[in-house]
Parts: C-alpha cells; sequence; structure tokens
C-alpha cells in the first residue's frame, strides 16, 4: 500500500515491494511527527539469510527504536537551538556518540527481550542477535537540525533547494556483493555513519529526502541510474505534485525488485515549503 | 534496470594424472550439469549467471576466456597434456578478479577448483595470494574438488581459506558427478545471500558459511580412485 501524508511542513510518501522470490518482505520502514512539526522516519532491511531467520522482526525492531530516539533527539535538538553555541556542540555529540550507541543497546533489549548485558560483549550474544539481523537507516528533521544515521548499506540521498544532489552517507568504498555491516555485528555502534547539519533557518532545510534499501539501487546498472531515479522524483513531486508521484511509487519499487531480487523500500520527504503554492503544478516559462 | 551478475569461474585440472575415466567424468558431469545451472540461475532472475573455463597444467589456459550467460554456455570438452602448475592457474584467475575488468556491481563471483593431484610449482601460493589480494577474490564463494586419493587436500583446504568449509572427496566416477552437480547448482545459490561482513555476529569467530558441501555418498559400486 503505498502512503501519503501530508504533515505540517513535509509531503512524506513511503511504500515497500516484497521481493519476487521472497516468502516474506524483511524490510520494515516508519514515520513520526511530533506535535511541534518535527519528522522523523526510518527504513531497515532485515538481511534475510537463512542465519537471519527472524531479520523481519529486527527490522521492524530497528525502525520502531529509531523512531522513539529520534523523537527524543529532535526534543534535545531544540533545546540545544536555544542555548548557544555550547548546546549545538552537545548536540553534536550527542548525534555521534550517544545515539549510536543507545540505538543499537535498545535493539538489542527489544529483540532479545533484555538487554544482554549478562551475555556481555561474547560470542554468545552475537550468535542471539544474529537471527534478527538488519540494517537501519534513519532521519531527524527539525525547524533547524537535519541529522541521519546508517548501519549498513542503503541509500540516503539529500536535495538541496538549488537542485543539487548528496549522499552524506555513503562510505567511500562502499561493501561488493551483498556483504553489509549489521545491528548484529560486534560493538555496532562503532560502525554507524552520522550526518548532523545544522542550519539553523527552516529555510535552508533540504528541498527532499529520501531513504531506500539497497533493493532500489541495486537494481540500476549504474549508479548514475539511481542518482537519475532520485532527480526524477523531485522533478515529478515539483512539476507534478507528490499524489501523483505517490500513484506511481509502487510500480517502480516493483519492478526495481525484479531486478534486484530483493525487498525494495523508500520513505520521500519533500519540504512543502519549497513546493510550488498552487499544489505542485509548476508554472510553463 | 539491469540484474548483477555471478561470475563463475571452473579451474581444472587437466595434468597427464588426470587422463583416462577421470577427465572422461569431469567432461561428462559438467556437461550433464549445465541444464541444473541454467534451472538455478531461472530460479534466481536477479543474477545473470556468467561462465568461464580455466584448465591448468603445465601452464593456464582459458578454455573459455569470455563469461559465457549460462544460457549459452555449451561444454567444449577438455583434454590432458602436461604437469601441474596451480600458482600460474591462480595468478590468471586473479587478473579476472581485478575491478576492472570485474565490475564494483555484481554478486560474489564462484571458483570452483577441481584437482587430482600436488602441485609441482613450489611458488603456488603466490597465486593464492594473488587472488586474496583483490577484493573480489576474498569475498568469492569457493569449491574445492579433491579427485582420488593422491589429491593433496591441504592445498585444496588452502584454497578454501576456511576451516569451516570441507573439501569435496570425489573417489569415484559417482561422486565426481555428484560435487560437479552440486558446486554447479548450491554454490552458485550461496554467491547471492547477503553476509554480515567482517568479524562481526560472532564476536570474532568467521561466520559459518552460508553453504555446506553434501556429504558424498562412498556406498559405491564404481570404480575407486
Amino acid at each position: 500500500m503505498t502512503v501519503l501524508r501530508e504533515e505540517k511542513y513535509w509531503d512524506v510518501l513511503y511504500q515497500s515491494a516484497q521481493g519476487p522470490a521472497k516468502r516474506r518482505n524483511q524490510d520494515s520502514s516508519a514515520v513520526r511527527v511530533t506535535s511541534d512539526g518535527d519528522l522523523v522516519f526510518a527504513v531497515a532491511d532485515g538481511h534475510g539469510a537463512p542465519v537471519h531467520p527472524r531479520s523481519h522482526v529486527g527490522s521492524r525492531h530497528a525502525v520502531e527504536v529509531f523512531t522513539a530516539s529520534g523523537i527524543e533527539f529532535a526534543v534535545r535538538a531544540r533545546a540545544a537551538a536555544g542555548s548557544g553555541p555550547g548546546g549545538f556542540r552537545r548536540l553534536w555529540t550527542d548525534a555521534h556518540d550517544r545515539m549510536p550507541r543507545e540505538l543499537v543497546l535498545k535493539w538489542r533489549r527489544q529483540v532479545l527481550g533484555t538487554d544482554g548485558e549478562s551475555l556481555g560483549e561474547q560470542p554468545r550474544l552475537y550468535e542471539s542477535l544474529r537471527p534478527f539481523g538488519t540494517t537501519l537507516i534513519g532521519v531527524v528533521l527539525t525547524d533547524g537540525l537535519f541529522a541521519a544515521w546508517q548501519l549498513g548499506d542503503g541509500d540516503l540521498v539529500v536535495v538541496d533547494d538549488d537542485g543539487s544532489l548528496t549522499q552524506p552517507l555513503t562510505p567511500a568504498r562502499p561493501e561488493l556483493g551483498d556483504d553489509t555491516e549489521s545491528m548484529c555485528s560486534r560493538r555496532a555502534w562503532q560502525l554507524m555513519r552520522v550526518h548532523c547539519a545544522l542550519p539553523g533557518d527552516p529555510g535552508r532545510l533540504p528541498r527532499m529526502v529520501a531513504l531506500s534499501t539497497d533493493g532500489l539501487s541495486n537494481s540500476f546498472a549504474e549508479r548514475d541510474g539511481f542518482v537519475r531515479f532520485v532527480r526524477d522524483v523531485d522533478r515529478r513531486i515539483t512539476a507534478e505534485g507528490p499524489a501523483a508521484v505517490d500513484e506511481a511509487l509502487q510500480g517502480w519499487l516493483a519492478q526495481a525488485g525484479r531486478y534486484s531480487g530483493d525487498d525494495t523500500t523508500a520513505v520521500v520527504a519533500r519540504n512543502r515549503r519549497t513546493l510550488p503554492p498552487h499544489g505542485g503544478r509548476e508554472e510553463e516559462d | 534496470m539491469e540484474s548483477r551478475p555471478v561470475h563463475f569461474i571452473w579451474i581444472l585440472d587437466v595434468s597427464f594424472s588426470m587422463s583416462g575415466e577421470k577427465i572422461g567424468t569431469v567432461n561428462y558431469a559438467i556437461r550433464e550439469a549445465i541444464p541444473e545451472m541454467r534451472a538455478v540461475a531461472h530460479d534466481q532472475p536477479s543474477a545473470q549467471l556468467m561462465v568461464r573455463v580455466l584448465t591448468f597444467s603445465a601452464t593456464p589456459r582459458w578454455h573459455v576466456a569470455t563469461p559465457v550467460p549460462v544460457e549459452q554456455f555449451t561444454w567444449q570438452e577438455v583434454g590432458v597434456d602436461g604437469g601441474t602448475n596451480l600458482g600460474d592457474a591462480l595468478k590468471a584467475v586473479a587478473r579476472e578478479l581485478e575491478t576492472p575488468p570485474m565490475p564494483r556491481r555484481a554478486l560474489k563471483p564462484v571458483l570452483t577448483l577441481v584437482s587430482d593431484g600436488q602441485p609441482l610449482d613450489e611458488d603456488w601460493r603466490e597465486g593464492l595470494k594473488a587472488i586474496d589480494a583483490t577484493p573480489w577474490g576474498r569475498k568469492a564463494v569457493r569449491v574445492a574438488i579433491a579427485i582420488g586419493g593422491d589429491a593433496d587436500r591441504s592445498v585444496l583446504q588452502e584454497f578454501l581459506a576456511n576451516p569451516e568449509l570441507p573439501v569435496l572427496d570425489a573417489n569415484s566416477p559417482k561422486q565426481l558427478a555428484a560435487a560437479i552437480r552440486w558446486a554447479s547448482t548450491a554454490a552458485v545459490k550461496a554467491a547471492s545471500q547477503p553476509v554480515v561482513s567482517g568479524d562481526s555476529g560472532s564476536g570474532g569467530k568467521q561466520l559459518a558459511p552460508a553453504y555446506a558441501p553434501p556429504q558424498l555418498d562412498d556406498d559405491d559400486d564404481d570404480d575407486v580412485w
């Protein structure tokens, strides 16, 4: 089912298509909005291999943990915004040190039903976590902050107001094949990549932020193909409005899954403040 | 949009000791395994299975040099000649595992080594090091088939680079055919399984392989090598 949510400041499209040969969809996604209009969303890709038989549960817990912690982070971000440069420094440390550890430990607690501390950082702990193996990408957008976290594969793509496209969490040398880092990895918080931008002014927030599991980008023969796809989504939202793209998204993801063989999930947040005021139709020059 | 390739490379010992029934069974078994390889590829439309064949004796030779889609792959029989120089063969494979010519966007390659003897080149490990020095070589799904009692299993075990992966012992034509059939199908499936990278998931101990070679039936009335 395609879902379009019209939030205060953001249009949010999220959709998932099960891989054609999969018995179940091991991806998960979640979107939460606070009463202040802060947007928190995440996608997770359960590994799905025979050694990860509960990865669909792991991915669901990963996005739930992220949205809960992300909302708390958004509250801290708002408090930090009112406390000067020291507050921003603390927030940066929070994003890079506190959040990764908190996400991993909360996820462990959720999937094991215990904090796992009795197991220590020992092989037995990781044997217990392995069935739930999953990736995670999550985003927090407040009036003055854009922060994101990623563990494992998948894609975060940002389109700024001038149309420039960046992938702030993409590693310099991505893993080859289908190897990935995981929430079940040893000391997984150390593997989490973090992006934290403090534009201060809501008008300088990105025009679009898109998260997707690797089933989407793996379907393209070249990386450029994936980038063109994201640009096209952005362009079509501008030209036709989010509802039109919302209608088409299901088919695009299902088609991608036929080539990647994987579950494919995407969440697209489009900044309403940058849309043309007449509901999406762009004026012809 | 496009499926990702799985490069499957047969590395076949064609030294003189392979003459007679051994090379005959290899030729027969690979030819007979092709329909099963195609069936596996058909079941996994997200993977493009591409096949190559390297033979080695005194020197390595690409029997099928250009990757051929399995749907178009046909078996041309191989013959025997000369000694068993494994190192140069592995170096030839390593050159193909560099990026380029290997694309970065691909599934793990499958390397299947079939041999009945001991390497005559003392520095054969240089070839293995060359494979391990390539990113795709380190990630490759490796299968080793030891034909007969004279095969050096320690060499094949080193090739596998994982003590949890057993060498497949083929002591009769029937076992060899079963081993080749397994390598042609199960190993290809394993190549498209996601794996948690590094030492993760088990606190430093390498993860168990996502594929487990079969126990080959040794209750066999066939001749034993």
